[in-house]
């Protein structure tokens, strides 16, 4: 908030204000005492008098103040109203919406208007003078009247002094405490510029104690201290005497800038203007006990008791509320109940399955606006589809993460300095996938640092440095979400697995195998290459395990290895368990779902080239040899042949294959229904769906029937042209 | 003419400190070393300020300002007070007997000056 647009709220305010004490004081005249009206009537005048010093607009201050001290007695039933008063208070509304309108302006009052004001308030003041009369000795006490504070540098924000109000208690003078002592003292802090008496609480001459303080002081005071040390001078007297200190405007700018500056986090407001030294502790602390009192907002009730500049506590404000928008931006996540999302994605599979039917039923029905229709529907499915299935999706870098603590401990555990670096942390996966995955993960990364990485002497004989590094990284890769372990340490040692699994009957002796089958013997059930068992991968629970999670989650996994190089595990994940883009084919008259993501192409299969490929195990894909696979073959499907074949080219991380189907149907969105146990052990199956028409579809297992694929073709050795 | 402080402590080093800082600063310093020395010391004189400590022997400092109080002279001489941070009970009982200025022990010599500049200027 701006200081002018504030000065521009207060004239609007004042103007307001005056235009109802106008009303009322015309309205008195007929309902005398009601004290409604003379309520509203003071009301008015104070706020107009109480704004006017947030702005320093002094004159207006001390004009209002007299013509508010007269309708405090008209209120307390002191003096009685009659119409030549109510002719003054008139006049006297008039002056100050004159004085309101040099506000407005920016300027003083002109000689004129302060003859004007001068003359009101000599004739209010008679009528002040009424009680007046009898105390007019006042103890011999040097007494100026408030008028006389008049301006000081008049202008909205041009008064540079701290205005300090002071009100004794009675017993001040009875605690040794003298009023006077304290105002001397502030005079070594700084400069009094102008002292007032206020002298309205002390008591008729007849009734005054000469033992007790009535007194209180403005003061406008000249100091650079800071509002503490200020308040400071008033310590001894705290609890009997009022203190009230309003900073000078050029510190209002100075506690803007500071409540800007302020560091970016939650505050409580009090704290805020007690950090930018606009309150002080004492005054937060009676303030919150006068908030618990009225139960209102802690910056109403500073700004009631006029302690803080309204432009610093909106500046506060506004400086809280950023701090929490940015916040809110940070947080701007809800959680949901992982339950919900699954029933959600259930939900939206059956949806799918029903939107498949409706699109089926749309076609035989050979209705054009059906098919439409139909078609849009479908097209809205997938779209939520999608989005539902974005909701499943989180980010692996928490799970990530998890691994710094774990790869601390483990390297201190064993004796080497490891580091882990993480990159592809902000790669999304199902959040089903990200719960399983963490258990293989540790164990892969547990054996990377026990078996793959080497002690440091070891490391520094092999010229690198004394620190391994382990590495944690993932990245999407056609439809796949891969993460790799990898390690900077001694490799695999090819000719030490492949000893000691002869030695465990897992492979016969005189196997010819290749590179990455010997490396994948690591993963075989009771395969241990490690000559001592340490506590940390010796714990029976093998790399065997891993490969089943990994496969349980429809993924696989694959080991990289150069000795003294290091190693790395890839683990390829699908991106979702439950929804998938399907590529629906025919075989004779079943119908099988190909994971959209894993194809490449699709060729027809001609008459000449499936000879050719017959003789040689192999189709030639321009020029490049892709081993193939007959569907109707591998699942023995009965019917005639069809004429006219066609080939799916599908790719799993590196491999390719062609699967030889009948009939290509299209895209399909395929809910996965996982298969009965009893299927379990049917390869090359990876689940089922169900197709619009209520048929059942069987989605195939790409990657291992890739596998298949190639390795009967690395086995029989190609015979290449 | 200097104002003039009565220092009431049974630590005469204290004392010292004190009236060396006070004196520094301009003012008169009158010692006594309890409640019942320093009773004997207010004969009529003008006090401009009591600094006293609040346990102290043959009269405690509480005692002596109750006491003080009672002259007409000293009515309405401000009292300072010392007193260690814990004793918030002793403050109350202090301030029932008129001293609402308290400076807490230990104290730095400034500290004491500040607070006394607060009620007497030199």
């Amino acid at each position: 908030m701006d200081l002018d647009d504030a000065l521009k709220t207060y004239i609007i305010e004042s103007r307001e204000l005056l235009e109802q004490m106008e009303d009322a004081l015309l309205r008195i005249e007929q309902a005398q005492d009601d004290p409604e009206i003379i309520n509203a009537i003071f009301r008015a005048a104070h706020t107009i008098k109480g704004s006017a010093g947030l702005f320093g607009l002094e004159y207006i201050v001390a004009f209002t103040h007299v013509a508010e001290s007269v309708l405090d007695k008209v209120r307390g039933n002191a003096l009685h109203i009659d119409p030549e008063l109510v002719a003054l208070l008139l006049e006297s509304g008039d002056h100050i919406g004159t004085l309101v309108e040099h506000a407005a302006q920016g300027d003083e009052p002109d000689a004129d208007s302060e003859r004007h004001g001068a003359e009101l308030i000599a004739r209010l003041n008679t009528y002040l003078g009424h009680r007046d009369e009898q105390t007019a000795a006042k103890g011999g006490m040097p007494v100026e009247h408030a008028p006389q504070i008049e301006r000081e540098g008049g202008h909205s924000v041009a008064t540079d002094n701290w205005h300090i109000s002071l009100r004794f208690g009675k017993d001040v003078l009875r605690n040794g405490m003298d009023p006077l002592s304290f105002v001397r003292y502030l005079g070594t802090l700084g400069r009094i510029i102008r002292i007032v008496t206020v002298v309205e609480a002390v008591p008729p001459i007849s009734q005054l104690d000469a033992e007790s303080c009535h007194l209180g002081f403005e003061i406008s005071f000249q100091s650079d201290a800071d509002k503490a040390t200020i308040e400071g001078a008033f310590e001894f007297v705290r609890d009997d005497c009022l203190v009230h200190i309003m900073p000078p405007h050029s510190k209002v700018a100075e506690y803007l800038d500071l409540i800007r500056d302020l560091p970016e986090e939650e505050m409580k407001l009090g704290e805020m203007l007690v950090k930018c030294g606009t309150l002080t502790l004492d005054e937060l602390k009676k303030a919150l006990q006068k908030q618990a009192d009225w139960q209102r907002p802690i910056g109403e009730v500073l700004l009631e008791n006029n302690i803080v500049r309204p432009e610093v506590v909106a500046a506060a404000l506004d400086k809280q509320k950023q701090v929490k928008d940015s916040k809110t931006v940070e947080n701007n996540l809800i959680r949901v109940d992982a339950e919900k999302l699954d029933q959600l994605i259930n939900l939206i599979g059956e949806l799918t399955i029903a939107s498949a039917g409706t699109a089926l039923v749309a076609q035989r029905a050979g209705i054009s606006e059906l098919q439409e229709a139909a078609s849009t529907l479908s097209r809205l499915v997938e779209e939520v589809r999608d989005t539902a299935l974005t909701l499943r999706m989180v980010q692996i870098g928490g799970t990530f993460n998890r691994f710094q603590r774990v790869v601390r401990d483990v390297s201190k555990e064993l004796g080497k300095d490891i580091e882990l670096v993480i990159s592809g942390a902000e790669t999304e996966l199902d959040k089903t996938v990200v719960e399983k995955i963490g258990d293989p993960l540790t164990h892969l990364v547990r054996n990377s640092m026990d078996h793959g990485i080497e002690s440091a002497e070891v490391r520094l004989a092999g010229g690198k440095p004394a620190k391994g590094t382990l590495r944690l990284n993932a990245y999407h890769d056609s439809g796949s979400i891969v993460i790799e372990v990898g390690d900077d340490g001694g490799g695999l040692k090819k000719e030490k697995i492949l000893q000691k699994a002869i030695e465990k009957g897992l492979v016969a002796p005189d196997a010819n195998l290749s590179d990455k089958e010997i490396f994948n013997l690591i993963f075989e059930a009771g395969f241990s290459t490690a000559d001592t068992v340490s506590n940390l991968s010796g714990r029976g629970v093998g790399m065997d395990v891993v490969r089943r999670n990994i496969n349980a989650l429809r993924g696989s996994i694959d080991i990289e290895s150069e000795p003294g190089a290091g190693t790395t595990i890839r683990i390829r994940l699908p991106l979702t368990l439950a929804i998938i883009d399907g590529f629906l084919v025919g075989v004779g008259s079943s119908s099988f779902v190909i994971p959209l993501d894993l194809v490449v192409e699709c060729i027809e299969l001609s008459e000449e080239d499936k000879y050719a490929a017959e003789a040689r195990n192999y189709l030639s894909l321009r020029g490049q040899v892709l081993p193939y696979m007959r569907l109707r073959d591998l699942f023995d499907v009965k019917g005639e042949r069809v004429r006219r074949e066609n080939v799916v080219v599908v790719q799993y991380g590196n491999a390719r294959a062609g699967l030889v189907v009948d009939t290509l149907q299209g895209e399909f969105q395929t809910v996965i229904k996982p298969m009965g146990r009893i299927f379990s052990h049917v390869n090359g199956i990876g689940g089922s769906t169900i197709l619009g028409s209520g048929e059942v579809a069987l989605i195939l297992d790409v990657p291992r029937l890739v596998q298949r694929v190639t390795t009967q073709v690395e086995k029989n050795g190609l015979e290449l042209a | 003419m200097a104002k003039t402080i009565l220092v009431v402590d049974d630590s005469a080093s204290l004392r010292q400190v004190v009236s060396i800082a006070l004196k520094g600063a301009g003012y008169d310093v009158i010692e006594a070393c309890d409640g019942r020395d320093a009773l004997a010391k207010l004969t009529g004189q003008k006090i401009h300020l009591i600094i006293s400590d609040v346990n102290m022997p043959n009269m405690d400092g509480i005692t002596f300002v109750k006491e003080a109080k009672q002259k007409p002279e000293y009515k309405f001489t401000p009292v300072i007070m010392l007193t260690t941070e814990a004793g918030e009970d002793k403050k109350q009982a202090g301030q029932a007997a008129g001293a609402k200025a308290w400076v807490v022990k230990p104290f730095q010599p400034t500290q004491m000056l500040t607070a006394v500049s607060k009620l007497v200027l030199p």
